[in-house]
């Protein structure tokens, strides 16, 4: 087990909040935080399987969710996984109000914008943790 | 149009391009494939969701879309669901050393090679479709070409 932060989003596929998720989740973990965060697929997450329960179980995690079922957040924790932050979103789509960011397949630029915005908050918290 | 609907599940991967490829090859079906209906879910709701989020691979015959050979959304769609009428491995289409690229993962680093890749598990996908026996349309007749009376 490493000491990386785990950021695990739910990647929706059916709404661009799904997509958004996603993309903040690699942007934090590709670009802004490579030394110390990394990502886990959520869908290996779900199979239950010994090896990625081992792999995150206590571990520091920050999930990203894209719609109020916060798949990902609920997913991780029945995992072991220790949650540090719950990212929602629709919380930084809100301060957009009228914006189109795209669709499940596609971010728009405006789609974009909040990803970034999204990613940043994700660091802050990540650089604050280490 | 046909009234039948066939449920596509994609594991959406987010370590390896391969999840990417099998998101957007079935986004690309689900927004593009006409004759029949396609629908989709969330892998994750079966955990996260209720009663009716796992009995989607009842309701609907169901492929399921993996990036890699670990077939999650295969294996977990047959555990919380039900038994799946078809599965796609996207590794085995674009090779497994593309499949586990971990650089290339977000939409915006994808080039015109990686948008055929899509195109081609897109194409596998609607192959595993038409395969499906026409018995597994939940209890109704399929009509194959639609023309159908």
């Amino acid at each position: 087990m490493n000491n990386k932060v785990k950021v695990i989003p739910c990647s929706g596929i059916g709404k661009v909040y799904g997509l958004m998720a996603r993309e903040a989740a690699l942007k934090t973990v590709l670009e802004l935080c490579p030394e110390k965060a990394e990502t886990i697929c959520l869908a290996r997450i779900v199979t239950g399987d010994k090896e990625v329960t081992d792999k995150i179980e206590g571990c520091d995690c920050i999930t990203v969710d894209g719609c109020p079922q916060m798949c990902a957040s609920k997913n991780v924790s029945i995992a072991g996984g220790r949650v540090i932050k719950e990212i929602k979103v629709l919380e930084t789509v809100k301060e957009h109000k009228g914006k189109k960011f795209g669709s499940a397949t596609q971010l728009e630029d405006s789609g974009e914008i909040v990803v970034s915005e999204i990613a940043g908050k994700i660091a802050n918290i990540i650089n604050q943790n280490n | 149009m046909s009234e039948f609907k066939v449920g596509i599940l994609s594991c959406s991967g987010e370590e390896c391009l391969g999840g990417t490829i099998s998101r957007l090859a079935t986004r690309k079906v689900l927004e593009e494939l006409k004759l029949v209906e396609t629908v989709t879910l969330c892998l994750p709701l079966y955990l996260a969701g209720g009663e009716e989020e796992r009995n989607f691979a009842k309701v609907f015959p169901t492929i399921s879309v993996d990036g890699c050979n670990k077939l999650c959304a295969k294996r977990s769609t047959e555990k919380y669901s039900g038994k799946i009428n078809g599965s796609v491995d996207v590794s085995e289409i674009i090779g497994t050393e593309n499949a586990l690229n971990t650089k290339i993962v977000r939409n915006k680093d994808l080039t015109e090679a990686h948008f055929k890749m899509v195109d081609k598990v897109a194409g596998e996908i609607i192959k595993a479709i038409s395969r499906i026996p026409p018995d597994s349309y939940s209890g109704k007749t399929f009509g194959g070409c639609g023309c159908k009376e």
